[in-house]
C-alpha cells in the first residue's frame, strides 16, 4: 500500500493517490529555521555554566549591533565607525529615564526610539556632506565626544563607574533561570533585527540599496533619490542599535559609557563586520560568536591575549578565502544575492 | 522637445559652454559633435542636471528643468549613458537593470520580480539575456556599453542621452550598436541626443548635427551641410591642415 522511493536527494513516500517527500540533501534543508532551534538548544547543554552562557548573551548582543551596521554601511555607502554612540545614546536615555524619572521598560524603550530616532536624523546630513573618509572620521569622533561628556558631566552620567541598580525587564526569581531569559531575549532581538534586515535587502528597497553602495551617482541618474535613501539607511539601524543599549541595561542592569563608547569596543564590531562576512548581514552572527569565543578563550591566558587576539584575528581576515569572511565558507554563492563592498571612498 | 536657451558654464576662469542654444525635436536623432575639450560633457551633465547652469535654461516637453535634482530629471524622462562605462561591478546585468527599472518611471505595485521581468526584457533586447547572471565587472567593453544603454532605457526615458557610445569598439562591434540604438529608437520611441567622435557612425545615424567648439556653437544642420562648413573643418583638422590637405 505504502511504497517508499530513495531519489538523489529526496524520499518519496507513496499512498493511494497521495504522495510524500523529504529532502534529505543538506544544502536543501532550511537551514536558517535549523539554525535557530539550534540556538534556542543552547542552554539546555550548558545550563550548569552561567559565564558561558552570559558569553553567547553577549555574542548575540554584538551580532544584533553589527547586523544594522552592516545595513548602514551599506545602504549610505560609507564606512561608519562610530556604531557605538547610538549604543551609549539609547543605554544612557533609559538608564537615566528608569532611575531618575522611574520610567518603566516599555516607557525607556520608546524615549530610546525617539532620542536616537531624533538624534540621528539631525545627524544624517553628515552622510550628504562628508565623503569616504571624512564620513568615517565624523563618525569616529562623535562616540568618543560622547564619551567626554560623560566624565565632563559625572554627577549624571557617572563616567568612571557607570549608572547601576536599573529596574529589570523580567525577574523570575532565579539567576540562572533570568540568564537564560535573557539568552532568549537576546536571540529573539538578533533574530528580529536579522529578519528585518533580510527582508529590506531582499526587497526592491535592497537592489536600490545596493546600487547605491556601488555608484551613488549613477544611482541618482537613475532616479533613486539617493539622499532620501541614506537618511533612512542610517536613521533607522542607528534606531535599532540604541534598541540594543535599552536591552544591556535593563538585563545587565548596569550601565557605563567607558565599556561601550571607547575605541576598542568600536574596533572589536568592526572586526565583526569583516571577518563575518564583509557586511553581509548573515554573516554578523558566525562573526560575533567567533571573535567572542576567541576572546574569552585567550582571556585565561594573561596579558599574552592582548597580543595574541589581534594577531589571530589579522591571520584569519587575510586567510579567509575570496575575502569574503567566515560566512563566505558556508553559503553557497549565488551571483543575484548581492554581497556589499567595503570600501573608503577617496572621491 | 528639449530646448535648450543661452546655456552657459564656467569653471572658474574657464568658459566650458558659452551661450549655447538648439533643441531637439522628437523622434529625432541629434548628433553632439566638437573636438576634445569643446564642452559637450559639460553640455549634458548640465542638462541631467549633474551641474547647474551660471545662465540660460533648458526646456523639456514644455516645461522648464533648469536647477531639477538628477533624479528628477529622470522622473521627467532623461536618462544617459557614460563616455567611461559606470557599471555596478558587483551587481549582476539583471540587478543593475532592475535598479533602473524600480526607480525610473513611477509605476504602480512594482514588486522586485515585476521589475526583473521588465528588466530581462530590456536585457534580452540589448543581447545580454544569457549574461543576466553575471557580474558586471565580468562582462566585455561591448556588452558593457549595451547593459549601459539597457539601464538608460529601463527607466523610460523620452530623451536618450548618448555619451560616445562608439568609443573603444571594433567596427563590426559598432555597428551592432548602431543597428541597436535605431532599434531602440523605433521600438521605444526615444529622441537621442548624442555625443560622438566616431564621424563615420554619427554621419550616418544623425538627422541632425550640432558642432561645439571651445564651448560655443559654431555651426547645426543636416550633416553633410555641416561637415562641408569651412569652419568646422578647422575646428577638427586645424586651420593649415585643412587649407592645404
Amino acid at each position: 500500500m505504502v511504497s517508499f522511493e530513495l531519489k538523489r536527494d529526496r524520499i518519496l513516500m507513496r499512498w493511494k493517490q497521495q504522495k510524500f517527500e523529504w529532502i534529505i540533501e543538506p544544502r536543501y534543508w532550511r537551514n536558517p529555521i535549523l539554525w535557530s532551534l539550534l540556538l534556542m538548544a543552547v542552554p539546555f547543554f550548558i545550563m550548569g555554566y552561567p559565564n558561558i552562557l552570559s558569553m553567547i548573551t553577549m555574542a548575540n548582543l554584538y551580532a544584533a549591533i553589527t547586523i544594522p551596521l552592516a545595513l548602514q554601511m551599506t545602504g549610505t555607502g560609507r564606512l561608519n565607525f562610530g556604531p557605538q554612540l547610538y549604543l551609549g545614546l539609547g543605554g544612557y536615555t533609559s538608564a537615566l529615564l528608569n532611575l531618575h524619572m522611574g520610567f518603566s521598560p516599555f516607557f525607556t524603550l520608546i524615549a530610546t526610539i525617539l532620542i536616537c530616532g531624533g538624534i540621528s536624523l539631525l545627524l544624517s546630513p553628515i552622510t550628504w556632506i562628508a565623503k569616504g573618509l571624512y564620513f568615517s572620521l565624523i563618525t569616529l569622533i562623535l562616540p568618543l565626544a560622547f564619551l567626554d561628556l560623560t566624565f565632563i558631566y559625572g554627577d549624571l552620567f557617572r563616567g568612571e563607574v557607570g549608572l547601576m541598580g536599573m529596574s529589570p525587564m523580567i525577574n523570575l526569581g532565579r539567576i540562572t533561570w533570568n540568564y537564560v531569559a535573557y539568552y532568549y531575549l537576546s536571540v529573539f532581538m538578533m533574530l528580529t533585527f536579522l529578519f528585518v534586515a533580510e527582508k529590506i535587502s531582499q526587497s526592491r528597497f535592497g537592489v536600490t540599496m545596493a546600487a547605491i553602495n556601488e555608484n551613488e551617482d549613477v544611482a541618482l541618474m537613475m532616479g533613486v533619490n539617493v539622499n532620501k535613501y541614506k537618511v533612512f539607511y542610517y536613521v533607522f539601524p542607528s534606531i535599532m542599535i540604541g534598541i540594543v543599549g535599552w536591552f544591556i541595561v535593563h538585563t545587565f542592569r548596569t550601565f557605563a559609557g567607558i565599556t561601550y563608547l571607547p575605541l576598542d569596543f568600536m574596533l572589536k564590531m568592526l572586526i565583526i563586520v569583516m571577518i563575518g562576512g564583509r557586511a553581509s548581514v548573515y554573516g554578523m552572527i558566525p562573526g560575533a560568536y567567533f571573535v567572542c569565543f576567541l576572546e574569552d578563550s585567550l582571556r585565561s591566558l594573561g596579558t599574552v591575549n592582548y597580543f595574541l587576539f589581534p594577531i589571530i584575528l589579522i591571520i584569519v581576515l587575510v586567510a579567509l578565502p575570496r575575502g569574503e569572511g567566515i560566512y563566505g565558507l558556508y553559503h553557497k554563492r549565488h551571483p543575484r544575492d548581492y554581497f556589499p563592498v567595503m570600501r573608503v571612498r577617496r572621491e | 522637445m528639449l530646448k535648450i536657451n543661452n546655456m552657459t558654464k564656467s569653471f572658474g576662469g574657464l568658459t566650458a559652454v558659452n551661450d549655447v542654444s538648439f533643441s531637439v525635436k522628437e523622434n529625432e536623432i541629434v548628433g553632439l559633435i566638437g573636438p576634445n575639450g569643446a564642452g559637450k560633457t559639460t553640455l549634458l551633465n548640465l542638462l541631467c542636471g549633474i551641474y547647474k547652469p551660471d545662465a540660460g535654461n533648458v526646456e523639456f516637453m514644455g516645461r522648464n528643468i533648469t536647477g531639477l535634482k538628477p533624479n528628477q530629471v529622470c522622473h521627467r524622462g532623461i536618462s544617459r549613458t557614460y563616455q567611461i562605462p559606470q557599471p555596478f561591478d558587483a551587481m549582476t546585468s539583471l540587478g543593475a537593470v532592475t535598479v533602473g527599472v524600480i526607480n525610473g518611471k513611477k509605476r504602480q505595485n512594482m514588486t522586485l520580480s515585476d521589475a526583473g521581468l521588465d528588466a530581462s526584457y530590456f536585457l534580452e533586447f540589448v543581447g545580454l539575456f544569457s549574461k543576466r547572471d553575471t557580474l558586471s565587472k565580468d562582462l566585455t567593453l561591448y556588452e558593457l556599453r549595451m547593459l549601459e544603454l539597457a539601464r538608460a532605457l529601463a527607466t523610460s526615458p523620452k530623451l536618450l542621452l548618448l555619451d560616445e557610445a562608439m568609443a573603444g569598439l571594433n567596427p563590426v562591434e559598432a555597428s551592432k550598436a548602431l543597428d541597436m540604438i535605431w532599434s531602440a529608437q523605433e521600438q521605444f520611441g526615444v529622441t537621442i541626443l548624442w555625443i560622438e567622435h566616431v564621424m563615420k557612425v554619427i554621419m550616418k545615424a544623425a538627422d541632425r548635427l550640432v558642432v561645439l567648439q571651445y564651448g560655443e556653437k559654431i555651426d547645426e544642420g543636416e550633416p553633410e551641410v555641416v561637415m562641408s562648413n569651412k569652419q568646422v573643418i578647422q575646428a577638427y583638422l586645424g586651420g593649415d591642415d585643412a587649407e592645404n590637405g
